[in-house]
């Protein structure tokens, strides 16, 4: 498979009153064509803003990218001009967003939010748009789309709106699509039906994909690959199945461990990670997660490890192999 | 939307009366007795006795108030009582209120425009020097009563640089109707500018504004598509505010450029305790206030898809 | 796993809320501006007294026009009364009005909002119709309806019942006018409450509240209310410079403040026909001059406040 995207050392930060916020700090991956890519992480550790980093949809002032490429098809999307961004976005990269009770703007027609986006790429006139979107919302699953087309947002329910995204995401066939949490708003059995209509797209229509979640359920039957990002960094890079099995950084494997699961004894709590993610106006030295470590050894108080290779496509940034037996009599808890 | 529609032109009847019987209740038992005001300083009480009988001021409460409903519908409000003793107040209403209607709809016309297209600035240029200085002149304009503003402007313009007549009224479009409709007129952009500063913010951030960059829209694409309308919505119902707020400015400014509308003849009325006037005014004030607030919300219901189909 | 209690992640020392509002508003230089302005105004009206020793009422036609001397600091007008001490008797009715108007609306908003908001019902019901008959009255137009009318008639009754000396003082001016000014602000002001009200009432924190079995009255006092205040006292205080303009042209047409109280509205009255005259021009621009500062002074810490209650609004 080619090559789609290659994301190097890319470096986000928020320049607020309370001083700079470090939300991305040096992320480097790649994507080939027609992978699906997730990105799992708790919340405000700049999953979102590395992946709204790529087309440069992060509010500036106060964000900005500080350094890094993101060579696309070739091209460095970090260098285009606005109006040479603009031609990506919405046309060779389709994003959807988290809440689609609020994504979607109230005063226009659904079609009218989708043609928007074919007029300005595809070159369509009106009655070519709309026949197009008609298609589309077929496509992802919409009853009756002919009638439907003229409805306002607040007429369709969450998980409706949130087909409606999709349609719009994938309206002048994308190479990739974006998807920040899609299915974090919605219901559980919701949920379900909009990865399996995801799935089912990408397997008819071939585009990469890159998924970012706080649930590691949702994108396992997704994804080919798994990054784990934590305070702005990636902290294991791993294909799927490779990251379920041997997960290799305690941040992972915490994470693994916080989730419930059908064959577990009953009465045996779930592991949490206690305590909470560093501020990132003010990160600590050494590797960021060395605070709620239950494996850390003196020098994570000092040095922040690199990412680095481990197994076939698995990478993991811990000076320590978490696979063999953790804490043990030799290598005691550290206190700080 | 055709209940929406019932309810809100029902509410209309509802409050004319209700403001008739409040006034009708205050002049009742206020100072107003037409004997009291009429023979002033001459009061004897055989007179008084003679004009409350003319009047028929001696009837019981509800059937003096029955004619005086049946009057106001009839849209018979009565006679001056001092200022322009005997003369008709409808004809004197008549007489000044096209000239505080010009006065206003040119306020308004002006203003509206204006505050709109400063506030959507102000909101694009938000935190920059265009920002600050648009906010800066919304406070004055907002800080500066149209008492302080009228003869400063006067001063100015009038005394010190003799460009503009000292007063008076010779039509909408004569020099004289420059700084009484720029006064009327500040309030207004203020106002629009502020709210719609604030909306196109609120807006902005979005998620939906967000979703339309991610399609690749140009900025102002986003703007005319995506956040005007949004933002201009909600306007709406602060015409109605706006239009509260320039009656009080009519007031003053009429009174102190000597402009021959309403706002003066309520003076005059407020000074010689003419309370027909000062009664008629009111209801009619008020009603044309109610009439622009249900014009509002009946614009509202049109232009939000929202409301429009529920 | 024998692991010792993981300590948390070092976490910065927590600031209280109004520590945090104190601080974002010391950090604003136009609300910190408008404060002391604010402050002045509170200091002169109580030291009115101790700074005016002229009668401000006295007519002293043999000492009319004159330029400002040692003995009246702003000169004398027409009348030869003495500008300097009707200027700072007046700072004495702007700072009534500029606490009493609000507190007064801010009591009945809140009376009317948390009832309204809380009993629900019908009790809501005629609430909020009250206060949309108050509001179909353009903005300023009842209060001048009131003033114009029922002031006179309690003027009269105030005299009837004997209290003469106390109708002479002008208390009944006060009375009316402030109550007239108030009961056009609080309808706004129910409405926030009660709005603020609905949407609390379903929070989690309040439903936590009625599970463990708090009374409905200390849950909508001790637990609502402190979380409604916030947009109130935003409005309450982005209200206040408006009041005091609304009190100056209430006195300008002559239905306001009259003599013998002082009011800078009255002073515009008085001297605003000065703008053609070469000698006394100046005597239009003390009262105005010092008005507009003193709205401004209110608006900006109005603004202020609101900006330090909301960090994120902008």
């Amino acid at each position: 498979m080619a090559r789609l995207l290659e994301v190097n050392n890319l470096r986000t930060q928020f320049f607020t009153q309370d001083g700079v916020v470090n939300a991305v700090n040096g992320i480097s991956y790649t994507l080939d064509e027609g992978e699906t890519l997730g990105i799992v992480g708790e919340s405000g550790c700049g999953k979102s803003v590395g992946v709204m980093s790529l087309i440069k949809l992060i509010p500036t002032p106060p964000g900005k990218i500080v350094e890094g490429s993101v060579i696309f098809n070739g091209e460095n999307l970090i260098d285009m001009s606005d109006g040479e961004i603009r031609s990506v976005r919405g046309n060779k990269i389709g994003m959807i967003f988290q809440d689609p009770m609020t994504s979607l703007n109230p005063v226009l027609t659904i079609g009218r939010q989708i043609q928007e986006a074919l007029e300005l790429h595809m070159g369509m006139d009106k009655a070519q748009s709309k026949a197009r979107a008609i298609e589309l919302l077929e496509l992802v699953g919409i009853p009756s789309a002919a009638d439907r087309i003229n409805d306002y947002p607040h007429q369709f329910s969450g998980g409706m709106r949130q087909r409606v995204m999709i349609a719009i995401g994938l309206s002048c066939n994308p190479q990739l699509l974006i998807a920040d949490e899609p299915t974090t708003a919605l219901d559980v059995t919701i949920q379900a039906q909009i990865v399996d209509l995801v799935k089912k797209l990408r397997d008819d229509l071939g585009m990469a994909i890159i998924w970012i979640t706080h649930d590691l359920g949702v994108v396992a039957g997704l994804a080919d690959r798994m990054l784990v990002m934590y305070a702005g960094m990636i902290v294991e890079e791993a294909p799927v199945k490779e990251l379920y099995a041997n997960p290799s950084h305690p941040y992972t494997v915490g994470l693994l461990g916080s989730l419930p699961r059908l064959d577990q004894v009953s009465g045996e709590k779930l592991d949490s990670i206690e305590g909470l993610p560093p501020d990132l106006i003010d990160l600590p030295k050494g590797c960021p997660f060395h605070a709620r470590c239950k494996y850390r050894i003196e020098k994570c108080f000092t040095e922040n490890p690199p990412l680095k290779t481990i197994g076939v496509g698995h990478k993991a940034a811990c000076w320590i192999d978490v696979t063999k037996d953790p804490i043990t009599t030799e290598r005691p808890y550290q206190e700080v | 939307m055709l209940s929406y529609i019932v309810r809100r032109l029902l509410w209309l009847p509802f409050l004319l009366a209700i403001m008739i019987f409040i006034t009708f209740w205050l002049g009742f038992y206020g100072p107003g007795s037409p004997e009291v005001v009429l023979l002033g300083q001459r009061y004897d009480p055989e007179t008084a006795a003679v004009i409350k009988e003319q009047w028929g001021l001696n009837e019981p409460f509800a059937l003096q108030y029955v004619k005086y409903v049946r009057n106001y519908v009839t849209l018979n409000f009565g006679e001056s009582l001092t200022k322009y003793q005997g003369q008709p107040v409808a004809r004197l209403l008549a007489r000044r209120l096209p000239v505080t209607m010009e006065l206003n709809a040119a306020a308004i016309a002006l203003g509206v425009p204006l505050g709109i297209i400063l506030g959507a600035i102000a909101a694009t240029y938000h935190g920059r020097w265009q920002d600050r200085s648009i906010i800066f002149f919304t406070v004055l304009f907002r800080a500066v009563p149209s008492l302080v503003a009228g003869p400063v402007l006067l001063f100015v313009f009038a005394k010190q640089l003799k460009i503009l007549p000292v007063g008076g009224w010779d039509g909408l479009f004569s020099a004289s109707a420059i700084l009484p409709v720029s006064i009327l007129a500040s309030g207004v952009v203020a106002g629009f500018a502020r709210q719609t500063r604030a909306n196109m913010l609120d807006v902005l951030s979005a998620d939906y504004v967000r979703t339309a960059r991610s399609k690749g829209l140009s900025e102002q694409m986003v703007m005319s598509r995506h956040v005007l309308q949004n933002a201009l919505i909600p306007l709406v119902t602060i015409l109605g505010l706006v239009l509260g707020s320039i009656v009080e400015g009519t007031l003053i400014t009429e009174t102190i450029f000597g402009i021959p509308g309403m706002g003066q003849l309520a003076f005059e009325a407020i000074g010689a305790r003419d309370y027909p006037i000062i009664i008629a005014v009111t209801v009619l004030a008020a009603f044309i206030f109610a009439l622009a607030n249900l014009w509002a919300d009946l614009f509202y219901g049109i232009i939000d898809p929202r409301i429009r189909q529920s | 796993m024998a692991v010792k209690a993981i300590p948390h992640a070092k976490i910065k020392k927590p600031r209280t809320m109004w520590g945090d509002v104190v601080l974002r508003f010391s950090q604003n230089l136009p609300a910190m501006m408008g404060l002391i302005v604010v402050i002045g105004l509170y200091a002169v009206a109580l030291l009115a007294p101790i700074l005016v020793t002229t009668n401000y009422t006295a007519i002293d036609l043999d000492n009319v026009r004159s330029a400002p001397s040692l003995v009246h600091y702003l000169g004398t007008d027409e009348l030869g009364r003495d500008v300097y001490s009707r200027v700072v008797w007046a700072a004495r009715s702007a700072a009534f009005v500029s606490i009493f108007v609000p507190a007064l609306s801010l009591s009945l908003g809140l009376f009317f909002g948390i009832i309204a908001g809380y009993v629900g019902g019908w009790v809501d019901t005629i609430v909020m119709r009250l206060g949309d008959i108050l509001f179909a009255f353009p903005g300023l137009l009842f209060v001048f309806f009131i003033a114009a009318t029922i002031k006179p008639a309690i003027l009269l009754w105030v005299k009837g019942i004997g209290l003469t000396e106390f109708a002479k003082q002008g208390f009944v001016d006060y009375i009316v006018v402030f109550t007239a000014l108030s009961l056009v602000g609080w309808p706004g002001l129910a409405r926030l409450v009660r709005g603020q009200f609905l949407t609390l009432r379903n929070r989690e924190f309040v439903l936590a509240a009625e599970a463990i079995g708090v009374s409905q009255w200390r849950i909508a006092l001790k637990h609502i209310l402190p979380n409604a205040m916030t947009p109130v006292i935003v409005v309450v205080s982005g209200g206040i410079g408006g009041t005091i303009a609304a009190e100056t042209s209430l006195s300008f047409l002559g239905i306001g403040l009259q003599p013998p109280n002082p009011s800078w509205g009255q002073m515009i009255s008085d001297y605003y026909i000065y703008w053609r005259n070469t000698e006394l021009w100046p005597l239009l621009f003390i009262p105005s001059i010092i008005l507009v500062v003193i709205i401004l002074a209110f608006t900006f810490v109005g603004d202020g406040l609101h900006e330090a209650l909301n960090p994120y609004l902008d």
